[in-house]
């Protein structure tokens, strides 16, 4: 046969292996994005249990008594984390952070203001290398974050140094997970904390959101050894629990990013894989029709 | 035997909830026991063990890295700590991420994507070395062989 047609064929093969990992890649993001989904609301019980006695403590002392509260009136420095991916093919999910954090500072700290980042996840580390971030951290992500103790050096970073006052702001820049079709980057502020319940974070949005928690239920309480100690040792359980769920709502974000990133690549193989048939056809049959012409040919000559 | 509803819940998941006769924990100022009806309280958990008996005299254990204990008129929450606070780690974690990127602002890579670039290439080389070495191990005499084999 001649080399159009044997070209043909080795490409639809080629395709169509690609398809099959696409196809394969397909499959695990699904599966991943399960899991991780199923992480973000265990985490919820913790957080929400967590929130609500923050907000009673407060509720007692008044939130201004604690620094972890303090606005600050002039705010000079921000420290931005940032919850990436480590790998890539997953469409534009890191471009898309990476933008959103750009336009956040440019939004909300012009010129005078100095913004750092602390990366967590290599894509979008690089990309914000690429825009000119001012890195001042970098922690390794593993693929998967298995425990809230994963977290721990970050949290424990991030409150030092806006107790020290090294910066006046903390934000966290994690994708949000809407639905398996729908992750949209966000920037919420991380500390000082607002004493009120985030319902975005560590929520798919289509669910209710629970009834305000009802403080004044509970006449007396007893609180060892002192309140003021206890919101010292609780507060930063709750800025660990958000950077926590922020990164597992990231994951599942990331993982429902690239499965629909490979959905498409699959789609767009078969589609490949079509054309490609079509017209190996095509070449087959002129083949065929231009050694039956020359067949019938020789016969007429030899004939006649 | 008059129960009330026990829940334990660290940051990765709710580890235990069910009804139980009594509980007993160690707080920041001693060992603790709760029956029903106990009066609110607030506590903080030091790292030990949590002894849970159940209605009918069974016993159960659980160990626990510290955490939190509330109590309320309808329920008991334990809110534990998913692992022992270490932080010495977590100061040598943060300094290792500083250092990081410090070390990143010293490299000449002025773009990411030469940096990828330059990876891709790598571990293509990477992998011809690889493909090379095992056809030696295989005494395959190889047409690919690394420079300066």
């Amino acid at each position: 046969m001649p080399q159009a047609t044997r070209d043909i064929r080795r490409r639809i093969k080629s395709v169509t292996s690609t398809r099959k990992i696409t196809k394969a890649m397909e499959l695990v993001a699904a599966a991943k994005m399960r899991k991780a989904v199923a992480n973000v609301l265990a985490t919820r019980a913790y957080s929400d249990l967590t929130w609500e006695t923050v907000l009673r403590l407060v509720g007692i002392v008044g939130p201004e008594k604690h620094p972890f509260f303090k606005e600050k009136k002039k705010v000079k420095k921000v420290l931005v984390v940032m919850i990436s991916t480590n790998r890539g093919l997953c469409g534009s999910f890191n471009f898309n952070l990476v933008q959103k954090v750009v336009a956040s500072i440019s939004l909300h700290h012009p010129e005078n203001r100095e913004t750092d980042i602390i990366s967590f996840g290599a894509r979008g580390r690089d990309e914000a290398r690429g825009q000119g971030l001012n890195i001042v951290a970098d922690f390794i992500k593993t693929d998967i974050t298995q425990s809230a103790a994963e977290i721990n050096p970050m949290a424990h970073l991030v409150t030092k140094e806006f107790l020290g006052g090294d910066y006046d702001k903390v934000f966290l820049a994690y994708t949000d997970f809407m639905s398996a079709l729908r992750q949209v980057p966000h920037v919420k502020q991380l500390l000082p904390i607002v004493p009120q319940i985030d319902t975005r974070l560590g929520h798919i949005s289509h669910e209710k959101n629970k009834a305000e928690i009802d403080l004044s239920q509970i006449p007396f309480i007893t609180f060892e050894p002192s309140i003021s100690e206890l919101l010292d040792s609780f507060l930063p359980r709750l800025v660990e629990v958000q950077i926590f769920q922020a990164v597992l709502e990231s994951e599942a974000s990331e993982h429902s990013a690239r499965m629909l990133a490979m959905k498409n690549a699959s789609e767009a193989a078969l589609e490949m894989v079509s054309d490609l048939t079509l017209a190996y056809n095509q070449a087959r049959q002129s083949a065929i029709t231009a050694e039956i012409a020359e067949i019938a040919a020789g016969s007429g000559t030899l004939s006649g | 035997m008059a129960q009330f509803n026990l829940k334990i819940v660290t940051p990765d998941k709710v580890l235990f909830s069910e009804p139980v006769a009594q509980v007993s924990v160690s707080t920041a100022l001693g060992q603790i026991t709760i029956l029903p009806n106990h009066l609110p309280l607030v506590s903080q958990l030091k790292p030990g063990e949590i002894i849970i008996k159940h209605e009918g005299h069974q016993e159960s254990l659980m160990a626990i890295s510290g955490g939190f204990i509330e109590i309320l008129p309808d329920q008991v929450i334990i809110l534990a700590d998913s692992a022992e606070r270490a932080e010495e780690i977590d100061e040598r974690q943060a300094a290792e991420a500083h250092r990081r990127a410090e070390e990143m602002r010293q490299t000449k890579v002025k773009d990411a994507r030469e940096f990828a670039f330059f990876t891709a290439q790598m571990e293509k080389e990477m992998a011809r070395l690889r493909v090379a070495r095992k056809h030696k191990l295989k005494g395959v005499r190889s047409s690919i062989r690394p420079e300066g084999e």
